[in-house]
C-alpha cells in the first residue's frame, strides 16, 4: 500500500474531489497548508537590478520578501500498490495548468492500515479505493 | 527521496524557513498543528495545557541531503544554546516517487 500526498492549488480542490470520486477513489483526507516552491527568486527583478543598479534601492525590499508562502491544499489518500499510477494520473490531469505552482505529488510507502470500525487490516481496510475496475 | 517533517515552535518557524531558504531548500509546506510531547503538555500551577500549538514543516529532499537539512532545522529551531523542552521533533520517512503537477514530470 502507498500513501499519495498531493499538494495542490486551493481552487482546484472541488474538481479534484469530483474526479477522484469519478475515478473510484472516494476516500481522502484534506488539509490546508501554506507553502513555497523551488522558485523564491524573481529573475526579472534580478535582471532589472543588474541593468539599473542606481535605482535598485527601491526594488530591494521587494526582493527581501523572497520565499513568501502561498495557501495550498494537501490531499492525501492510501491506495493499493497497483492503483498508484491510476490515481497519480487522475490527480495530475485535473490539476495541471502548466504553470509553476500547480503542486507536487509524493508517493510514500505505508506498512499497514487498520479500519477502526471493524479492526480489519491490510488491503481489506482500504477496499473502497478500488479505482475504475470496482465500478 | 525522503520526506522530512519537523514539528517546531510557531515562533521559530520563520527562522527555520529562512535558514532552509539560505541552505538552498526553498520548497517547504507549513501546516498549523496542535500536540503534546512526553512532558504531557504544559502545567502552569493548576492549569494544564494538554495540546500546545506547533507548526509542522514538510520538506522533500534527496537522501544525500538529509544530514544537511536536518542540521539546518536543528540549529534554527533550538531555543537557547542547549535547547528546551517543546522545541519539537523531526521525523524522516521514505518517499518513493515525486511528481511536479505543472509538467507531469517524475523525479527520483
Amino acid at each position: 500500500m502507498k500513501e499519495i500526498v498531493a499538494i495542490i492549488r486551493q481552487n482546484r480542490i472541488n474538481q479534484t474531489k469530483e474526479s477522484l470520486i469519478a475515478a473510484g477513489f472516494p476516500a481522502a483526507t484534506a488539509t490546508r497548508a501554506l507553502g513555497r516552491g523551488r522558485r523564491p527568486v524573481e529573475f526579472d527583478l534580478l535582471n532589472a537590478i543588474n541593468e539599473n543598479p542606481k535605482e535598485s534601492a527601491e526594488i530591494l525590499p521587494t526582493l527581501a520578501q523572497g520565499g513568501r508562502l502561498y495557501p495550498k491544499r494537501i490531499i492525501s489518500m492510501v491506495v493499493p500498490d497497483e492503483k498508484v499510477a491510476e490515481l497519480i494520473r487522475t490527480i495530475i490531469k485535473v490539476n495541471q495548468t502548466g504553470n509553476p505552482g500547480d503542486g507536487k505529488v509524493f508517493v510514500c510507502p505505508v506498512n499497514d492500515v487498520i479500519r477502526v470500525r471493524t479492526g480489519e487490516t491490510g488491503p481489506a481496510a482500504i477496499d473502497e479505493m478500488n479505482g475504475s475496475n470496482g465500478r | 527521496m525522503i520526506m522530512v517533517r519537523a514539528i517546531v515552535r510557531p515562533e521559530k518557524s520563520s527562522a527555520v524557513m529562512q535558514s532552509l531558504l539560505e541552505a538552498g531548500y526553498p520548497a517547504v509546506t507549513k501546516i498549523d498543528v496542535a500536540g503534546r510531547g512526553k512532558q504531557r503538555g504544559l502545567r502552569l500551577g493548576n492549569v494544564v495545557y494538554d495540546e500546545l500549538p506547533k507548526e509542522l514543516l514538510m520538506v522533500v529532499v534527496h537522501e544525500h541531503e538529509k544530514d544537511f537539512v536536518v542540521r539546518a532545522i536543528l540549529e534554527s529551531a533550538r531555543t537557547g544554546d542547549k535547547g528546551a523542552y517543546g522545541d519539537g521533533k523531526i521525523f524522516i520517512t521514505p518517499v518513493e516517487e515525486a511528481y511536479t503537477i505543472s509538467t507531469g514530470e517524475r523525479e527520483a
